[in-house]
């Protein structure tokens, strides 16, 4: 098993590296320059020069890169070109409040779409199941824009319940990771359902039944446990999606994390910020995705990584 | 293997890890709960400033939150009209080249330290530094040395005469922060929490949410009557409304005009039309055929009807331009606007060698300025009317911004549509900059490659002229003279679109796009 993480942990370098070329050379394919995105109309060319050879954007493609790399080694990311200020600092200050609000749409997502997802399938075809299938299918269709609007409306702006922008308060958590989750508690509640199904036909589940267990401790103690295996790869990867997938969410509640961030950094061609905001939700989505694959290992035993696990 | 996993201890995990996220957060924030008396004004703006250190500040959100805080040498009124801030008075020597200011005295920092001609000689040595490498240092291109020659007076000396210095000296990017804040500063550092003389002294920056700023008592003039300020960042306009409507901020900036009706209907919310200094206007490329023609370019603007822009899409509240700079602008002479007339349009197309019409692509930005795209999409159809074919090509800003910055020989553009905000309400400042044929792509904002030698000569006497009533005389010449070319088509001067709560009182709609809390209060 260590030797497998140990071996996973060497091939996430090539594609932390393929990650950073292509971050590295879409941002500078792209047509606009730091300079005037950030002068606009305004920009003098000698402003736009010397812009350039501040940031190092007027030597050539191979030394910034590798000027690049040689910073993420040593964990320097540069400085912002938009405000001056060093990219670490930009992302520490924003990075919590994003993994704030995954962490608790995560949260909210699993709570809901397990547990909707186990009584859909014990009680298969019941008004609740179709109810919670069809809440499932609009979760994963609508479009988080909308949602969130929707979700402002009605219990901003007329039930004056929760506040509809910004962040300091655990009320104002509460509509952004709901909209944030609900795409992963629909998938969720689907993924949980059809596992449990599954399991549900299997014959050790008969055979719990036929000794004459309880449905109760046959549903929650034999067949839970190995239903929600492929549900915990999908958690650990939602959580990725969640972690960088936050940006419209963000955007909408006025929640100041690294999507936005991300976002703003592209439109202003910040480079420095783009860069190292992808080279971070890159790598935390490569760390998340290893560490499925080991719960997964742990969870399921007939997994085997190359028999090596018996020690 | 043999192992019992308990799936949910796996799950509970998360969740722990989910909690020490928020607790982490949290312990840092401190919750905020609205106060029972009223002691905050809460002003929520679309985008975040980008710096408030003088020397990097390039953006109207980062003008408006300064204000509060830095003071400029002097103030530029609602009106256009120039009033002491630091500087108490000022006069030039014979031919205006040396300029003598008398900078306040009794004032202090918010950190303390004096306010003297040797402090503001230290910003403004900053602000022009090559080094340095402001934004903006243009607006003082033309000073050559600042001297403190006493303990509160200044010298600006000039390489040649410059009109609107003064009014250069008032933009919002020039201002005076304590000397201990940028003594032994490199070129290259900056600092987050500006230090001036300001009705307001910040106190907090959360990055990418909120600035925060608090009265300040010792102020010289008359004392703020509410003790907070908070400028909320909220970038997405329908949560800027939202945000209006629920209370949690107390103004907003920028409506979009199809909000406007649905503000109006609450009685507690109050729109607010202010003038602005920006004129929308869509570009020619002078220097490509058939554009060079001034009889297409004069026919095309006969084609759109610009009233109906402005009823149609902005409720009336905008107004259609009559010159290339706004009324308010200082050596504004109205001359426009061309009138709609279809027919004259096609006649004047048939005179030019298209009787059939022609076919052209027109360059736009998208959600720059106000509805620009539906905008764009109203000429195409007016443009269509006298035969003219016109396709609509949008790029996202920091693109539009580099494609419309070309040298002549590589700029790939008929038209283009752009918003230019004559800040510091001088003629000079919008028609040098946009007009003038040394200001050519790349050197400046020339983009559509106009020329007219008489033009360029007005414009350069207009510059070093400091009798104002021979200036004025010199800008409408100039003004007529553009206008009978025609170098783009003339659309509207695009104004603001505020809004507050009726209770909030005082708030100063300012031409250069800023909101102003330092005279606001509660009423009842």
């Amino acid at each position: 098993m260590y030797q497998y993480i140990v071996r996973r942990l060497f091939l996430t370098i090539p594609v932390v590296l393929g990650v950073s070329i292509i971050v590295f050379s879409i941002i500078r394919m792209l047509p606009g320059d730091p300079a005037r995105a950030l002068a606009g109309v305004q920009a003098t060319p000698e402003f736009i020069e010397q812009t350039r050879v501040r940031y190092g954007l007027d030597q050539p493609l191979h030394i910034q890169y590798g000027r690049f790399m040689a910073g993420l080694v040593t964990g320097d990311l540069g400085t912002s070109t938009f405000s001056r200020r060093p990219v670490t600092t930009e992302i520490a200050e924003r990075f919590p409040r994003t993994l704030t609000l995954a962490s608790i749409s995560l949260l909210i997502a699993t709570i809901l779409g397990v547990s909707a997802g186990i009584v859909s399938a014990t009680k298969r075809n019941s008004w609740f199941d179709n109810a919670s299938m069809l809440v499932a299918l609009v979760g994963v269709a609508a479009p988080v824009f909308w949602m969130a609007l929707m979700l402002q409306l009605l219990f901003s702006v007329h039930l004056r319940w929760l506040p509809a922008t910004g962040m300091g308060s655990v009320a104002h958590l509460i509509l952004p990771s709901i909209t944030l989750g609900m795409a992963s508690a629909a998938l969720m509640a689907r993924i949980t359902r059809s596992s449990m199904l599954d399991v549900l036909k299997q014959d050790f589940i008969t055979t719990a039944r036929s000794k004459g267990l309880a449905e109760r401790i046959v549903v929650y103690k034999h067949a839970l446990k190995n239903a929600l295996i492929p549900v915990v790869t999908v958690l650990g990867l939602q959580f990725g999606i969640l972690l960088g997938g936050a940006v419209l969410t963000e955007t909408v509640f006025a929640w100041p994390g690294v999507g936005r961030l991300l976002v703003d950094a592209i439109l202003r061609r910040d480079y420095p910020v783009v860069q190292g905001t992808v080279m971070l939700l890159a790598f935390l989505f490569v760390i998340i995705n290893l560490t499925v694959d080991v719960i997964y290992a742990f969870l399921d035993p007939r997994i085997h990584y190359q028999g090596k696990e018996e020690g | 293997m043999g192992r019992t996993i308990n799936v949910w201890s796996r799950l509970g995990v998360w969740a722990l890890v989910s909690l020490i996220a928020v607790g982490t957060v949290f312990a840092g924030g401190g919750a905020e709960e609205p106060a029972e008396e009223r002691d905050t004004l809460t002003i929520a703006i679309g985008a975040e400033p980008e710096s408030l250190d003088p020397v990097n500040m390039t953006s109207a959100p980062a003008a408006t939150v300064s204000e509060h805080v830095v003071e400029r040498m002097i103030y530029m009124e609602e009106d256009g009209s120039l009033t002491p801030m630091i500087a108490t008075s000022w006069e030039a020597n014979a031919d205006s080249t040396v300029w003598t200011f008398e900078i306040r005295q009794g004032v202090t920092f918010h950190d303390g330290e004096p306010l003297n001609a040797a402090a503001v000689k230290a910003n403004l040595d900053r602000f022009i530094d090559p080094e340095v490498g402001a934004a903006y240092a243009f607006l003082l291109g033309t000073v050559v040395s600042i001297d403190a020659i006493g303990e509160h007076t200044l010298q600006l000396t000039l390489s040649q005469p410059f009109a609107p210095i003064l009014a250069h000296l008032s933009h919002s990017f020039i201002g005076i922060v304590s000397p201990a804040q940028i003594e032994g500063l490199g070129p290259e550092d900056t600092f987050d929490i500006p230090i001036g003389t300001g009705p307001y002294r910040m106190t907090e920056w959360s990055r990418g949410e909120r600035i925060t700023l608090e009265v300040n008592e010792d102020f010289y003039g008359n004392v703020p009557a509410i003790p907070n300020v908070v400028f909320n960042f909220i970038p997405e306009s329908s949560a800027l409304l939202v945000a209006l409507e629920t209370g949690e901020a107390d103004a907003i900036m920028r409506v979009p005009p199809q909000d406007i009706a649905r503000l109006e209907d609450d009685p507690n919310l109050e729109v607010v039309f202010a003038e602005s200094v920006r004129t929308i206007y869509i570009g020619f490329n002078n220097m490509r055929e058939p554009f060079n023609d001034p009889l297409v370019r004069r026919a095309l603007n006969h084609a759109i009807d610009k009233q109906a822009i402005v009823d149609g899409l902005f409720d009336g509240v905008f107004t259609v331009a009559d010159a290339p700079i706004v009324p308010a602008v200082f050596g504004h002479a109205s001359v426009g606007p061309y009138e709609y007339d279809p027919e004259r349009a096609r006649e004047l197309l048939a005179e030019a060698g298209f009787p059939d019409g022609l076919s052209m692509t027109f360059h736009h930005p998208t959600g720059r300025y106000l509805l620009d795209a539906t905008v764009a999409e109203a000429v195409q159809d007016m443009l269509g009317e006298v035969g003219v074919e016109v396709t609509l090509e949008t790029r996202e800003w920091s693109s539009y911004l580099d494609f419309t910055s070309q040298p002549p020989d590589q700029a790939e553009y008929d038209a283009f549509m752009l918003g230019w905000g004559t800040v510091t309400l001088d003629a000079d400042y919008g028609l040098y900059a946009l007009l003038h044929s040394r200001q050519w792509n790349p050197n400046g904002n020339n983009r559509g490659f106009y020329r007219n030698e008489r033009v360029d000569a007005l414009l350069d006497e207009a510059r070093v002229e400091t009798d104002r009533v021979r200036r004025e005389e010199l800008y409408a010449e100039a003004i007529q003279n553009i206008w009978d070319d025609s170098p783009w088509i003339y659309l509207y001067n695009q104004g603001q679109i505020n809004a507050n709560h009726v209770d909030v009182e005082g708030l100063i709609h300012h031409p250069l796009e800023n909101l102003s809390a330092w005279d606001a209060f509660f009423s009842e």
